[in-house]
């Protein structure tokens, strides 16, 4: 018998096209931190899933103190000992903390052996009746194990996401897990915050958990962690002890070999300004960012999530406010920018979630294609103002099916009848019909396959070859280097450095986004 | 494949079938049904209410709601009256014909007044639009009576009658002033920009925003819009019973979301056609109609009435549902 509180053997996940996991096996021992790191699309989540009951393996099993189980839903992963926390947080904001940790297996009078054992595996109370006393007292009791200083009183909603987290451990830990999984806990968290999470996963570990660690902070896992386990393109690519192993050995085990693809050799930037970002600072978002776009131009802005890229992308655009800062369009001093006014200036973005605000999936294709360019498909007579011209939407909405090859059985279904990468493209198509000079992509490439990708990246060179200027965010730092003139690198909300695709790889671009 | 297709197109015009068949069965059993008299008849009492329902299906699209329409057209009435008594009779001894016609615009602008500011609650502060509405709905019909002390004001004289009463070309004036609201209505969602920022909204209010249409403003005119018609109702009311009347009214809301529904208007916004409410207004009143020609009790026809929303919706859901797997 082995001595891990979680181990894999053989597992494999297959979708229709793809393994997300290959025959993957290693084992995760108790009292230590076993971080685990990948790229994005690494088979990480997968992984996380499998672990956790939301999705059953094709192949192979999963031990837990050596002994297999079948995971049939998160509950019964709980129920076995297998406790995850989510990078959402999913506490109810209007109850207090107390009611969160035991939601639906509120203690009830019975403290028999038996009862505490049928509320630990999250059944039903034998009773209708909730002592409430009782479940105050017991997530104190609780708490106090972990030495966490919580009042239990407390609405979540009144507390910081740092806490919340916390607490959504804690909930966890009420099930006496043999092994605590979090994902990307951090990701929302300040500084401090992370300190005080960190302390809290020291403290369980001596408690002889096992504790998987997802991360894609390269910087963290020398601090919290014990062990690193690489995950590559689904596959175990190796397990080490973090004291013998430097960062960029990781980042080397990450990505392998890679090989570098380069723009087209024919993009010409001008010397032009069209944009010039001057000291831009919003609260707890960005600060003091100053960069300047040219004519022709290609920019890429890398960054991990909550980099603040989006928020800049969207506060220059108008669709947030920011605090100070000023922002210049073709040496023109913008004030007080809103979507609708930049659009008319002739900048456009395509935002970073495309279902949520980047199309109205009720509408139809053709809609869809001429949403922000409604006023130039109307007439502008005194008495027709606002009367939409049906031949001038038709030809708007072919040209730019034509241009971006959009493959569609007709422009009058719905746009959710449509691809991933599809959607993308009339999300952009709506933008480039209303005759932009500049282009902000938030994460275009998103959930779209590999072609849908590249003509893309074609759109963005066409645009530059048009004399177009784009702005370009991602988090595949492949893609920037791929696409882009140059690169801004931005790190908790501050652009730190600019680096130009011939002259860094991608190992180092990663590892400099990476590090503090 | 030529049944799969003929059957779809079937499930587009349910409803228009089924109206069909309404028509078909009540000519056959009810007496009098199916007379000019009779068809004129309900087109008079559908129009009142079906002024108001076309606005509130915009309402309805951009993803909102007006609970105030009953009040705000009781309340129209009464301002119509009221100020014509006080321009007429007071210290200004107005003419009669000036009197009306200026407490007529001032009616209509104060109803398009109220809805704006509702749309501006709304927009600037978050309040629902559910909630100011439900507020502006007992307020209005308190104001209503304030104007007119609880009892009926009648200053108008017999021509006032023509607005709800006369006919032109032996169509009742309400019915004409119907169809055309139809019209424009239907004109202004379907070819302009709008009515189309109007369906953007309701579908995904961020992305339309994002687009660079001015959400805030459309709201408040949307909002405005059935302020207006609302008033136009009342007044319209106001001319059919000669008086402005404080207790008028009473329910309108429900009857008019009710037709909306019927006729397939998701509450969720976004989706939603002009012409599916013009189907909705004319099958409540054909159901009524044809049930009173019938003598069947009143207190039946509020339970088909009833039966009737929720089938619709069911009906709708089961297509949404449907539509969602292919």
């Amino acid at each position: 018998m082995s001595n891990y509180k979680l181990e894999a053997k053989k597992l494999t996940k297959e979708y229709p096209g793809t393994i997300a996991l290959d025959d993957f096996s290693t084992g995760f021992t108790g009292g230590r931190v076993h971080t685990v790191i990948g790229k994005n699309g690494s088979g990480k989540s997968t992984l996380m899933k499998l672990f956790s009951g939301a999705i059953a393996p094709t192949k192979g099993e999963v031990y837990v103190d050596g002994e297999p189980v079948v995971l049939h839903s998160p509950l019964d992963a709980f129920k076995k000992g297998i406790a995850m926390v989510y990078q959402e947080l999913s506490l109810i904001p209007d109850m207090t903390v107390a009611e969160n940790i035991f939601l639906n297996r509120y203690p009830d009078g019975d403290t028999s052996e038996s009862g505490s054992k049928r509320k630990k595996e999250g059944n039903a109370k034998k009773l209708p009746f909730i002592r409430w006393k009782n479940v105050y007292k017991e997530a104190a009791d609780l708490l106090e194990s972990m030495n966490i200083e919580l009042d239990v009183y407390e609405k979540v909603s009144r507390m910081s996401v740092g806490k919340q987290q916390i607490i959504e451990i804690a909930k966890a830990m009420s099930f006496n897990p043999s092994v605590l999984i979090l994902d990307e806990p951090t990701s929302a968290l300040a500084r401090h915050e992370t300190q005080a999470l960190f302390s809290l996963i020291k403290r369980l570990k001596q408690k002889g958990v096992a504790i998987l660690y997802i991360t894609h902070r390269l910087q963290e896992l020398s601090i919290i962690g014990d062990t690193v386990t690489v995950i590559r393109d689904g596959k175990l690519i190796g397990t080490r002890e973090i004291k013998d192993v430097s960062s960029r050995q990781i980042v080397d085990m990450m990505f392998g070999n890679v090989e570098q693809k380069n723009r087209p050799t024919d993009l010409k930037v001008s010397d032009e300004v069209v944009l010039q970002v001057d000291k831009l600072s919003s609260k707890g978002l960005f600060q003091d960012v100053s960069f300047s776009l040219k004519r022709g131009e290609v920019l890429g802005i890398a960054g991990m999530l909550g980099a603040g890229r989006s928020e800049l992308l969207r506060s220059i655009f108008g669709a947030d406010p920011f605090d100070s800062g000023e922002i210049y369009m073709s040496g023109k001093k913008i004030l007080y920018p809103e979507p609708g006014k930049m659009r008319d200036l002739g900048l456009a973005m395509t935002p970073e979630n495309r279902k949520s605000e980047g199309l109205v999936q009720s509408m139809s294709i053709r809609q869809n294609m001429c949403m922000a360019s409604m006023d130039r498909i109307a007439a502008k007579g005194p008495l027709t103002k606002g009367f939409i011209s049906q031949e001038m939407e038709k030809a708007f909405t072919k040209e730019q099916i034509q241009r971006l090859e959009i493959k569609l059985a007709s422009e009058e279904d719905l746009i959710s009848s449509l691809s991933g990468g599809n959607q993308q493209k009339v999300v952009i198509g709506n933008w480039l019909n209303t005759k932009p000079q500049i282009v902000f992509f938030d994460e275009p490439s998103r959930g779209i396959d590999v072609n849908a990708k590249q003509q893309i990246f074609q759109i963005m060179w066409d645009l530059s070859r048009d004399n177009l200027s784009c702005v370009f965010v991602s988090t595949e730092l492949e893609e920037l280097l791929e696409v882009c003139h140059r690169i801004l690198i931005m790190k908790q909300g501050k652009i730190v450095e600019e680096v130009y695709p011939e002259n860094i790889g991608l190992e180092e671009l990663y590892a400099r986004c990476m590090e503090e | 494949m030529f049944k799969r297709r003929s059957s779809f197109k079937i499930q587009n015009y349910i409803l228009e079938t089924v109206l069909v068949a309404l028509i078909i069965i009540f000519a056959f059993s009810a007496p009098g049904f199916f007379t000019l008299r009779n068809v004129l008849n309900v087109l008079r009492n559908v129009s009142m209410q079906g002024i108001i329902a076309f606005a509130m299906t915009l309402v309805i699209i951009s993803g909102e709601i007006d609970l105030s329409v009953g009040s705000a057209v009781a309340f129209a009435g009464c301002l119509t009256a009221f100020l014509t008594d006080k321009l007429a009779n007071g210290a200004l001894a107005m003419n009669l014909e000036a009197a009306i016609f200026i407490s007529i615009a001032a009616a209509i602008i104060v109803g398009f007044g109220i809805g704006t500011f509702t749309g501006f609650f709304r927009t600037k502060f978050k309040v629902p639009t559910f909630i100011t509405t439900l507020a502006l709905m007992t307020a209005l019909s308190g104001a209503a009576n304030l104007l007119t002390n609880g009892f009926p004001i009648t200053p108008f004289p017999e021509w006032y009658n023509f607005f709800g009463g006369g006919y032109v070309l032996g169509i009742p004036f309400p019915a004409i002033i119907f169809l055309v609201s139809f019209g424009i209505i239907y004109f202004l969602s379907n070819f302009t920009t709008f009515g189309r920022s109007v369906y953007a909204i309701g579908g995904n209010e961020e992305a339309a925003r994002l687009s660079g249409i001015k959400v805030k403003k459309v709201k408040i005119l949307v909002m405005g819009l059935v302020g207006a018609l609302a008033a136009l109702s009342g007044i319209l009311i106001s001319s059919q019973i000669m008086s402005g009347t404080p207790t008028t009214a009473k329910g309108w809301e429900l009857d008019i979301i009710s037709a909306v529904i019927i006729g397939g208007v998701s509450l969720q916004g976004g989706a939603g056609r002009i012409w599916s409410t013009f189907i909705g207004v004319v099958f409540l009143g054909i159901i009524i109609n044809g049930m009173t020609l019938l003598n069947v009790s009143e207190y039946w026809q509020y339970v088909v009435k009833g039966l009737l929303i929720l089938a619709a919706v069911l009906l709708n859901q089961l297509q949404d549902m449907k539509k969602r797997k292919a």
